[in-house]
Order: structure tokens, then C-alpha cells, then sequence
């Protein structure tokens, strides 16, 4: 027999001994005619509360909190006892025992929610105190009690352990109550603190707990006042919040732990969903099955030796903020990822962990994806950089051509006006300066080509209008003045250059139309013709070229070329603003 | 004639001042860049600017700007912009305020000095300059050479003359016409293009160019 089912067994012969001794001591009242009004909601109770210990019994991982509910639901029953049936040394004794130790078993059974151990060394301390003053309290009349010598005590005969000697123990009594009202606050302080370190998301589960604290401090204040009042029989309210204690406590730490059963099965949910998680997914999955709305995901890239989140931002281990905590999937050394969470939720590390491993693989395709991000995101960012040099490497060239060599040749012509002043050979100096015109006028066209100065100057509208002028066939027109960052003007226009140089070599067509315009945030440049289409993007060709530029400042290319039916290009930049 | 010469190539600057020198111009100053230029100006205003559009800082069309400037302070002093852009959007740029007495010459031509000292002279004398090749390329516009197929091949040659600024006396010099038959080509070639027939013919410049460009 497993430990598991040992205790589910002990759990369930203990709850069907409170069974019985309920049902005995419903049927002694009815017997003796001292039933009241009250006989009928204590039946039910105790019997709700059997079966309430039972179904926690069956609950997986319930087994050891059945059988503390159980311990507590008997040491009650037996404390309810009306003793004089049977009229026996043995009754007499188990009511007494019952008696002193039915506050521990209450404490035990609260404080052990919801594992049934005690965990802390401050409940185990508070347990035991409760033990012995329990013992103290009762050991005296066990020892001392002899029938008679207390005219309101119940009990008929002496316990097996008495010494038959008799002996005041009223201060021992009440010095015991002191002692246990004491430990209550302690018991309620303990509580408290609990309730304050509970993780985020569990208030169900914090049920049984809370309702502790409530009956503890109403009887606290009930016992005060029969305490003060003098009074030496309990007051119904004492009843009434032993009865409730009774039902509702069980009930409530039966919905307590399926509440937590839920959150477990919320993780067998996780795998299930993280199968199918796409890209940003994998965060939210997680928040809730451990049911913390903050928790983020920061995932361990090695070549960097740091953490990034999900977009691939660095995320600073070392600053996180007060009341988050992290904790490490994976081996420490070598960890796959964290989660920073709310530092409550470190007290159900169990949790985490269960949810991290179930996360894993998961977690290991977002950590690629991150790490894929990330390279593209470096490879985007130098993309644009190369295009950026080069850009300025060619107004750079230009301004050379412009500055340098045309200067010279324009003081070259200058010379030669100067000779003809003084007339050499007219007819070589005719040739020398046809040369010159030809040499300044080709010069011209390669810094145009290297790079307008009407684009940088006066925008894009313009430059296209400027490059439709030089066109072979008609080319319509329809942009604005409006100015676009650099980077994306120059894409833009090699764009339309290039375009309009395919359809002059290769379309045939007899006309074509340029349009500029902005719309929902981007630059939308659109190049038609009426030609014979069909065009197709080869690798290391024009078409594939105009689509890498544009991709290179985060633009995309779209090609229409149906043949026969012209062929259009769309091209979508990002406008920077 | 009084002049006075921006350009920030030492080399063009001497060699240009020399040669309108020998052509009997008088060169009173000359500039390096456009700051240069506008002070010099001030102190003693000549009859003609020639500016180089591209000076510092930035080497693109500072002349440009400085040009705008000088015809905004200055209405009496004629600009002619020497360029390295054959851009119609520079020319009507330079144009759009004042055509009378703005000039946009290739700077090539200074190495045609004949060239060169007509433009100069047409400036003093008020009126605009536009370079051939500049017209050239509007005329030949695809979009623009078939909308002029209603005129004649006279009137073609008239249009691109009116376009580059010339007075009808001078186009009628240039073509040996007289000036009454260049008057009833103009006359003319404005209905057919559906333009109003103005008096001015500087603005007739603009409106011929802004025809030409559009579409």
C-alpha cells in the first residue's frame, strides 16, 4: 500500500469514526429527550462535514489535508460528547483528551492548508504550544477529577488516569485559557501574514484562511465576553461559531484546493496551448497559469550572455524593481530564460517551475525567434547604413565631378577663348572646343546619373518631373512638393529611374504615368506603362535590384506584369514621421 | 557695362574676369561665395550679376537663393544664374518673381564668350534668358512635342526663341524676319496654345515655359 493510499485509508476511517460518534450522540439526545432545537443543524453539519473531508480525500494530492480535517472533525466530535452516555472511565477519558487537544488540531488543520504539513517553524512552534497547553489544561482534570467535586461538570466517573487524589485546578484552568487566548493571537497574526504573502491570483484558494482568521477573531471576542461576563456555561454564539467552523471550514478548504487542482490544470493547458503558441504568445500563456498579469518573459541569448524580451530588447537583470523577483528556467548556469513575476509568487516556486519546464520547448523556439529577430533587426540596421554610405559616398562623387574636374575644364575653355583672341588656328580651336562642349556635357550627364542636386534640393516631385522631361515617350505626372527623409527620396527616385529606363528598353509601351503621393503614413510611388508586360524579377536583375533597395530603408516592391497588359509598380515606403 | 562675378573656383573666376575684361566689360568685383556677393552689392550695385549656382557651404544652389535675394533688394541689378542643372523646376524657380532681367544660362557657355556677352547684354537691357538646351528639352518632351503638332515649323522655331527670352526684335535679327512677321508668328502661336497674348514679354517667357512644362 502506497503512503498516499495509507493515508487516504486513515483519512477515511477517522472521518467514519466522527460519523458514528455524531450519529451516537444524536441518538443519546433523542434517547434522554434533551434534544433542542439546535440537535438538527449539528446533525447536518457534522455529517456535511464528514462528507466534505471525504470528497477531499479523493482529490489527488489531497490525502494528508483529509486526514488533518479528519483528526480535527473527531477531536470536535468527541469534545461534543455528551459524555454521560456511556457512563465510562473510557469516555470519559477520550472527552477529556478530545477537549485539550481539539484548539491544536484546529490550528493544525488551518495552518497546514493546503499541503497538510506544516512548513514554517513559527506554526510548528504555535502547534506544539497549543499541544501543551492543551494537555496542561486537560491533564489536571484527568488527573484530579473525581464526580462530584463539581457540581456543573458532566462527566459521572474519573478518567483511567485518575490519581484519586483530588486538587483545586480552576487557577490551572484558567491560566490555560490565558495561555490559549494568547496563542490565538499568535495563531491570527500568522494567518494574517500569510494572507499578505499570497501570491497574486489565488484569492480562491485563500478561502479557508480567511475564514479562519474570521471565526478566530469572532470567538476570540465571543470568549472575551463570556469571559468577562463570569459566565461559566458557553453562550450560543460559541455554538453557533463552532457549528459554522464545523461546516464552512472543510467546505472552504475543499474549494481551496480544487481552486489550486484548477491552477495545476491550467498547466496541463499550458502545454497544450504553447504547442500551439505563435511568436508573443508564449507571455500571455504563462501569466495565466500562474495567474500573475504582470509576469514577463526574458529570454537568455548565449552569444550575448544577457536577457532580451520577446521583441528582443535587453532586458537589465539587475534592475529589477522591488516587489518583482526572477526566477531561472532551465540549469542555473545555463539558463534558457526567466520569468519576473510578482515576489509573492515566489512562495509556489513549485508552480513556476512546473510551468517553466512545461514551457520549454516553447520557450526555446521564441528564444530562436528572438535571437532570428535580433540578427535580422542588426541586419535591417546595417542594410540601411551600407545604403546610407553609399548614398553620400555618390553626392560625395558628384560634388567632385562638379567642383573638381568640370571647374578645370570650364578654365580650360576660358583659355581657349583667350587664344582665340589672339587667334592661333581657328579651325584646330573649333575642334578643341567642340571637344570641350562634349567633354562638359557628358560630364554633366554622369553627375546627374551619380546623383541630381535637384532631388537633394528640391524633392522628389520635382526630380521625377525632371527625369519624365528626359523620357522617350509621354510620361505623366502626379506629385507634390511635400519632402521625404533623404534616404527615402533617393530609394524612391533610383526607383522611378530605373523603372522608366526598363519600360524605354523593354516595354514598348507607347505612354506611362508616375504617381507620388503619402497615404496612411507612407510614401506610395506607383510606375505604370502601357506596354507589353510580362515582366519577371531574375536574380542580379534590374527588377530584383529596385526591390533590394527598396527593402534595404524598410520599403517593399510589388510587381503587376501580365503580359500584354503593361506592367505596374508599386512601391511603399515608410516616411519616417 | 559694369559687372560683377560669383564663383568660388578661383580658377573660373580670373579666367571669366579676364575675358569679359577683353571684351570691354568692366568687371568691378568679384565674390566666393554668396555672402561675399551680396555685400559687395550693397556698397556698389553693378549692372549684371553672374552667379555660379553652386557655392559654399553645401555646393548645390546657394546661387539660386542668392539670385532671389539680390532681385528682391536690388530690382535694378540683372541676375544671370550660370548652372550646371539642366532642371526647368531651377529655371522657373528663379523666374517665378521677377522674369524681367533673371537669367539661366548652362555654365558651359562661358566658354562661349559671344554666347555668354548676348545674354549679358539682354539682361541689362531688362530682359529674361533662358538656356537653349534647357528649351531644348522641354520642347522635346514627348508629352509637349505632341501638343505643338498644330504649328508650323516657323512657328516652332519662334516658340523656342520666345522661350529662351528673346525680344520679337531680336527674333526677327536671329531669323531674318521682319519684326512684323515675327509679331503675327507670336501672335499666332500664343492662340493656337491657347495662351493669353500678352504685352509683357517677359511674362510671355513664364507662360510659354510653364506650358511647356505642364502635363
Amino acid at each position: 500500500m502506497t503512503a498516499t493510499r495509507r493515508l487516504r485509508a486513515a483519512a477515511f476511517a477517522l472521518a467514519a469514526l466522527t460519523l458514528a460518534l455524531w450519529v451516537m450522540d444524536v441518538v443519546r439526545q433523542l434517547q434522554l429527550g434533551i434534544a433542542d432545537s439546535g440537535l438538527a443543524s449539528y446533525g447536518v453539519a457534522g455529517v456535511a462535514a464528514v462528507v466534505v473531508a471525504v470528497a477531499v480525500a479523493r482529490q489527488p494530492g489531497g490525502e494528508r489535508m483529509a486526514l488533518v480535517i479528519a483528526v480535527w472533525l473527531c477531536a470536535s466530535a468527541l469534545d461534543d460528547l455528551t459524555v454521560d452516555w456511556p457512563v465510562s472511565r473510557s469516555a470519559t477519558t477520550a472527552w477529556m483528551l478530545a477537549r485539550g487537544l481539539a484548539p491544536s488540531a484546529y490550528a493544525l488543520m488551518v495552518l497546514a492548508y493546503p499541503s497538510g504539513r506544516l512548513r514554517r517553524r513559527g506554526e510548528r512552534l504555535l502547534v506544539a504550544f497549543a499541544v501543551v497547553v492543551g494537555l496542561v489544561w486537560m491533564g489536571a482534570p484527568l488527573l484530579f477529577f473525581r464526580p462530584g467535586a463539581c457540581s456543573t461538570c458532566a462527566p459521572r466517573v474519573s478518567s483511567w488516569l485518575y490519581t484519586g487524589t483530588t486538587f483545586d485546578y480552576l487557577p490551572v484552568g484558567q491560566a490555560s485559557w490565558s495561555a490559549f487566548i494568547a496563542l490565538g493571537l499568535v495563531f491570527v497574526v500568522l494567518l494574517v501574514r500569510r494572507l499578505h504573502a499570497a501570491p497574486p491570483g489565488a484569492r480562491v484558494t485563500l478561502l479557508p484562511l480567511g475564514l479562519a482568521v474570521f471565526f478566530a477573531a469572532a470567538e476570540f471576542i465571543a470568549q472575551r465576553v463570556v469571559w468577562l461576563g463570569g459566565w461559566q456555561s458557553p453562550v450560543a454564539a460559541l455554538d453557533w461559531i463552532d457549528r459554522a467552523n464545523a461546516l464552512l471550514l472543510p467546505l472552504a478548504i475543499f474549494v481551496g484546493l480544487a481552486a489550486i487542482r484548477r491552477r495545476r490544470g491550467a498547466l496541463g493547458d499550458l502545454v497544450v496551448e504553447l504547442g500551439r503558441a505563435g511568436p508573443g504568445q508564449v507571455q500571455p500563456a504563462l501569466a495565466r497559469a500562474v495567474g500573475d498579469a504582470t509576469l514577463e518573459l526574458a529570454l537568455w541569448i548565449p552569444d550575448r550572455e544577457e536577457f532580451v524580451d520577446e521583441a528582443g530588447k535587453r532586458i537589465d537583470t539587475n534592475a529589477i524593481p522591488p516587489g518583482r523577483a526572477l526566477t531561472a528556467i532551465g540549469p542555473p548556469a545555463k539558463p534558457l530564460a526567466a520569468l519576473i513575476h510578482d515576489e509573492r509568487l515566489l512562495g509556489q516556486r513549485t508552480l513556476l517551475e512546473a510551468a517553466g519546464s512545461a514551457a520549454r520547448l516553447a520557450l526555446e523556439n521564441t528564444r530562436l525567434q528572438a535571437e532570428l529577430r535580433a540578427q535580422l533587426a542588426e541586419l535591417r540596421d546595417s542594410r540601411a547604413r551600407i545604403v546610407e554610405v553609399a548614398d553620400a559616398e555618390r553626392r560625395r562623387l558628384e560634388r567632385d565631378l562638379h567642383d573638381g574636374a568640370q571647374q578645370r575644364l570650364l578654365a580650360l575653355g576660358l583659355a581657349l577663348q583667350l587664344l582665340r583672341e589672339r587667334s592661333a588656328d581657328p579651325e584646330l580651336l573649333g575642334q578643341a572646343e567642340a571637344e570641350l562642349q562634349t567633354a562638359l556635357r557628358e560630364l554633366r550627364d554622369l553627375a546627374r546619373g551619380i546623383h541630381p542636386t535637384i532631388l537633394s534640393e528640391q524633392g522628389l516631385g520635382p526630380a521625377v518631373r525632371s527625369l519624365a522631361d528626359r523620357a522617350a515617350i509621354p510620361i505623366t505626372v502626379e506629385a507634390g512638393e511635400e519632402r521625404y527623409p533623404a534616404a527615402i527620396e533617393t530609394a524612391a527616385y533610383f526607383v522611378v529611374a530605373e523603372a522608366l529606363n526598363n519600360i524605354a528598353k523593354h516595354a514598348a509601351a507607347r505612354s506611362a504615368a508616375v504617381t507620388v503621393d503619402r497615404r496612411n503614413g507612407r510614401l506610395q510611388v506607383g510606375i505604370s506603362d502601357d506596354g507589353c508586360g510580362g515582366a519577371v524579377a531574375t536574380a542580379g536583375g534590374g527588377l530584383q535590384g529596385l526591390a533590394d533597395r527598396v527593402a534595404a530603408v524598410g520599403g517593399s516592391l510589388t510587381v503587376a506584369s501580365e503580359p500584354g497588359a503593361g506592367t505596374t509598380l508599386q512601391v511603399e515606403l515608410p516616411c519616417g514621421s | 557695362m559694369r559687372l560683377v562675378i560669383a564663383d568660388d573656383s578661383a580658377l573660373v573666376r580670373d579666367g571669366l574676369r579676364h575675358a569679359l575684361q577683353a571684351h570691354g566689360h568692366n568687371v568691378t568685383a568679384t565674390a566666393a561665395d554668396a555672402e561675399e556677393l551680396l555685400s559687395v552689392i550693397q556698397h556698389a550695385p553693378p549692372d549684371v550679376a553672374l552667379v555660379d549656382i553652386r557655392m559654399p557651404p553645401t555646393h548645390t544652389t546657394e546661387g539660386l537663393r542668392a539670385a532671389a535675394q539680390i532681385r528682391g533688394e536690388n530690382p535694378d541689378v540683372a541676375v544671370l544664374v550660370l548652372s550646371q542643372y539642366v532642371d526647368a523646376d531651377f529655371a522657373l524657380t528663379l523666374l517665378r518673381d521677377s522674369p524681367a532681367g533673371s537669367g539661366y544660362l548652362l555654365k558651359d557657355r562661358i566658354t562661349q564668350l559671344t554666347v555668354l556677352t548676348d545674354a549679358i547684354e539682354r539682361l541689362a537691357r531688362g530682359e529674361t534668358v533662358i538656356d537653349p538646351e534647357l528649351v531644348d528639352l522641354l520642347l522635346h518632351r514627348p508629352a509637349t512635342s505632341c501638343r505643338l503638332t498644330d504649328l508650323t515649323d516657323r512657328e516652332h522655331e519662334v516658340l523656342a526663341l520666345v522661350a529662351e527670352g528673346l525680344s520679337d526684335r531680336a527674333i526677327a535679327e536671329r531669323l531674318w524676319l521682319t519684326q512684323k512677321t515675327v509679331e503675327t508668328h507670336v501672335r499666332h502661336i500664343l492662340a493656337k496654345l491657347a495662351l493669353p497674348p500678352d504685352a509683357d514679354h517677359n511674362r510671355r517667357v513664364l507662360a510659354v515655359l510653364t506650358y511647356l512644362r505642364a502635363a
